[in-house]
Formats: C-alpha cells, sequence, structure tokens
C-alpha cells in the first residue's frame, strides 16, 4: 500500500568534493519495517546515512529522496529531524562545555518552537530525562557531563540511543552502531531499538557484520557496493555473507 | 574567584605590585560595543604571591580591542595565572599582547598564560601575542594562544538532534566564553554579565 511507504529514495546519486559516492541508489521503507544495509568498506554506507541526515559537505547531483511525503533533500537538518528522522552517529561528535541536559532542553525545545508550542516545563524535562537515562542504563550524574567529552565507546553508543529515545524518531539510522561496542553494550543498544520500535516506525541498520543484526533482526536486507545496492532479500541473505562474504554477492 | 571590572565602567588598577603572600584575583570583561585599549603591568616581589587574571571580550560589530599585560616575576616561589577569550566578529578586531618575565633569581616560579580566539567573520581580525622572557633555570612556565572558527562536525551533530542553526551556535559561543564567566567571584555580578553575554551573542547570530 502506497500509504505505508516512509522513505523512499530513487536513483539517488551523491558526491564529496569531486567524487562520486553514491551511483544510483534506491530504496523503500514502509511502516514498521527493520532494513539492513550492509557492504564492505568504501560502499557508501556511511555517504548514505550522512545524505538522509542532510549532512552540508555531501552534495547530492540526482536522484530524490521522500520522507512521508515530503522532498527531504529541500530540508536542513534540523528541520529533518523535527519531522522524525534521526542518525545514530558511527562517531558521536564531542561538544565541549555543553552538558547533556542542556543540549537535550535545547534539542526538544528547538523542535517545539518549530511546532508553535511552548517550551517544556522543566518537571516534565527532568521526569522524561530520568526516564530514558533509567532506559539506556546510564547514572544519573550522566546528564551532566559534557555532550560525549571522555566517553568511553560503548558511552558514546548508548547516548546515541538515549537521544533517540528523548527524541522519539519515526525512521532511526543507526550507523555502525555495532562498532566498538563489547557484548554487554551491544545488548543494551540492540534492546533500547527493538523497544523503540513500533508498527508506526522504521530503522535502517549499517552494519559490516552479521553481530548486530543477531540482536535486532531485519525484515529485509540489503547489499551496498560501489555505491549501488547490488542485492535485496530477506534476512537469510545475512548469514550467506558472513559465510561466503561480500564476492560471494553477484548483482542480480 | 576574581573580582570583576567591566573595561569602561569600573577603572582597573593597570600598575600593581604584589608582594609576599598577596592574592589578586581579577576578571576583566569587555562588554560588546566598547573600544577600548588596555595596558596592564604587574609586578610580583616576593614569594608565596598568587595573582589570577583572566578576561574576555565579545565584539561583534566595529569594535577595537587591545589589552596588553606585562608579567613580571622578579621574586621566586609565586605563582600566576593568565586566561584571555574572545569572540570577535563582525569588522572587529581584537589584540592581545601577553608578555611575562621571569627574573633570574625568581626560582620556583609557576606562570601560565593562555589566549584563545573564536573568529566569527571574515572581516573580523584577532591577533595574539605571547610572549616569555624567561632567565631562572627551575621555573614551570606555558603560554598557549589559539584562534579558530566554530566547529561545523558540532554543528551538524546538533542540527541533526533539531537544534537550529542559529541556538547551535549560540551554544557553542556561550560554551567557548563560559569558563572566564566562571571566575567571577560575586554571583549576582556573575549572572549579570554571564545575561548580558548571552544577549549579545543571540543579536550576533541573528
Amino acid at each position: 500500500m502506497a500509504n505505508d511507504i516512509l522513505l523512499e529514495i530513487r536513483n539517488l546519486h551523491a558526491r564529496v568534493g569531486e567524487k562520486e559516492i553514491l551511483k544510483g541508489v534506491d530504496l523503500v521503507i514502509r511502516k514498521g519495517e527493520i532494513h539492513a544495509v550492509m557492504g564492505p568498506n568504501g560502499a557508501g554506507k556511511s555517504t548514505l546515512s550522512a545524505v538522509l541526515a542532510g549532512k552540508p559537505q555531501f552534495e547530492v547531483t540526482e536522484g530524490s529522496i521522500t520522507f512521508l511525503g515530503q522532498d527531504l533533500l529541500a530540508m536542513t537538518p534540523e528541520q529533518r529531524s523535527w519531522a522524525g528522522i534521526f542518525l545514530s552517529f558511527q562517531y558521536p561528535v564531542e561538544i565541549p562545555g555543553v552538558s547533556i541536559t542542556n543540549f537535550m532542553k535545547t534539542a526538544i525545545n528547538c523542535r517545539r518552537e518549530a511546532e508553535g508550542k511552548e517550551p517544556m516545563k522543566a518537571a516534565e524535562f527532568l521526569k522524561l530525562l530520568k526516564e530514558k537515562m533509567a532506559f539506556v542504563q546510564m547514572k544519573s550524574e550522566f546528564s551532566k557531563r559534557e555532550v560525549n567529552v571522555g566517553f568511553s565507546g560503548g558511552e558514546k553508543k548508548r547516548n546515541e540511543i538515549f537521544q533517540m529515545a528523548m527524541l522519539d524518531p519515526v525512521l532511526s539510522i543507526l550507523d555502525e552502531t555495532d562498532s566498538g561496542l563489547d557484548v554487554d553494550a551491544l545488548r543494551i543498544v540492540a534492546a533500547g531499538v527493538n523497544s523503540l520500535h513500533t508498527p508506526e516506525k522504521a530503522s535502517i541498520v549499517i552494519t559490516h557484520y552479521q553481530r548486530l543484526l543477531d540482536y535486532i533482526v531485519p525484515d529485509v536486507v540489503h547489499v551496498l557496493k560501489d555505491g549501488r545496492i547490488i542485492k535485496t532479500a530477506g534476512r537469510e541473505l545475512v548469514s550467506q555473507i558472513e559465510e561466503k562474504g561480500y564476492d560471494s554477492i553477484v548483482e542480480a | 574567584m576574581g573580582k570583576v571590572y567591566i573595561i569602561g565602567k569600573d577603572a582597573v588598577p593597570t600598575s600593581l605590585k604584589v608582594g609576599s603572600g598577596e592574592q589578586v584575583d581579577m576578571t576583566l570583561v569587555v562588554l560588546p560595543g566598547t573600544s577600548c585599549r588596555l595596558d596592564m603591568d604587574v609586578e610580583i616581589t616576593g614569594p608565596d604571591a598568587s595573582v589570577a587574571i583572566s578576561g574576555l571580550y565579545v565584539c561583534g560589530s566595529d569594535e577595537k580591542v587591545g589589552i596588553s599585560v606585562r608579567l613580571a616575576h622578579t621574586s621566586g616561589g609565586s605563582i600566576s595565572r593568565q586566561l584571555f577569550k574572545g569572540i570577535v566578529g563582525g569588522k572587529a578586531r581584537a589584540d592581545f599582547d601577553g608578555l611575562i618575565v621571569v627574573a633570574q633569581d625568581a626560582q620556583k616560579t609557576e606562570a601560565y598564560q593562555s589566549t584563545h580566539n573564536l573568529l566569527l567573520s571574515g572581516q573580523a581580525k584577532a591577533d595574539a601575542r605571547p610572549q616569555l622572557e624567561i632567565y631562572a633555570d627551575d621555573v614551570k612556565c606555558s603560554h598557549g594562544a589559539t584562534i579558530g572558527r566554530l566547529n561545523e562536525e558540532e554543528q551538524f551533530y546538533m542540527r541533526s538532534r533539531g537544534i537550529s542553526l542559529a541556538e547551535a551556535k549560540v551554544l557553542q559561543m556561550i560554551s567557548f566564553i563560559s569558563p572566564v564567566i566562571d571566575t567571577i567571584a560575586d554571583q549576582s555580578e556573575r549572572e549579570e554579565v554571564r545575561s548580558v553575554i548571552e544577549g549579545a551573542i543571540r543579536d550576533m547570530v541573528r
């Protein structure tokens, strides 16, 4: 059904500087679906997530992206966030001097302002903050720390999932969220992602390895290679890749 | 924690002699719209003295801010710390000269100085000239100067969370300048300076 479509990417070409990285990506994501995008290094996986989030350095030269019926490419990164897109960064950025509390309060109130709403009441905000910190098993001191400054790899990724829980996005893009995680942190992160998932939402899980997909089970698996999706199948594709490698995948 | 001096409003003691065991702690604030030329001369003449001078300037139109601090340790066993931070936008210009002199007899001196500028526009200009003249051999001294621009990776990260570009810049600038505001001892003065600086920063990103 057409009205189930959340995201529709058509013939997407994108480059950084002179280098073309995405060379015609097509992808349709419907409500309730979890998609995995797998592929070797340099295939364009992180470029795809950066283009979806609107990173300024990436230039789209051809194609279109429609999100909930809106032209995503015409929107600023903050407008995309307000519309319900969330990118969990592969390398979360440190923001010295800005506490987690101040960061999240500013994020939530910017969105409310864009929606014509009053800022969130302090008590309501604190309740939400506590609830979501508990959700990713963060201690209460966490909210006072500067965003990602001095965080371990696991803390950074949990912080991403914490922010995702706070912002309650419609489409979550997890860019190599498993990289640098030990098994315990991986479980917390995966449990977080799974419990935020609803039939109205969707996720794109970008990963190199099978490991994360043991915990977050995809409905659809895509293989991205040299800037194009060369194969799309069900979750059985994951084990084929794990056994035989990306070279075994040939374009259908 | 420092006594605050609003440049152009409060008289700054520009020539100081700091004797044995004395403490001086001051925060200089150059508010937006203020052009100034400030030359300070500080001499530490005895042991166990401590001098802390912090300063901030926020100038976003066509101000000219010139600050020079000459700090001499003529006697050893004392400590001095200087921290200056400035946000320079529009066609404003900021110059900082900092000279630390440690005399030959001033052993066991500790002297630190750092200056950081944030440039907001192509026409804004900031210069920092930190200098050390050390004639003693058993001292701890350092100086550093940076001139930077707002980090775009940070901005994209914040925007991806729904923080507008303007608000992201405000957060970046406030977090940059806060360490100096935090050195103001009196709480009501500190909060007053913070609110004036925040207001000025918001005007600059508009």
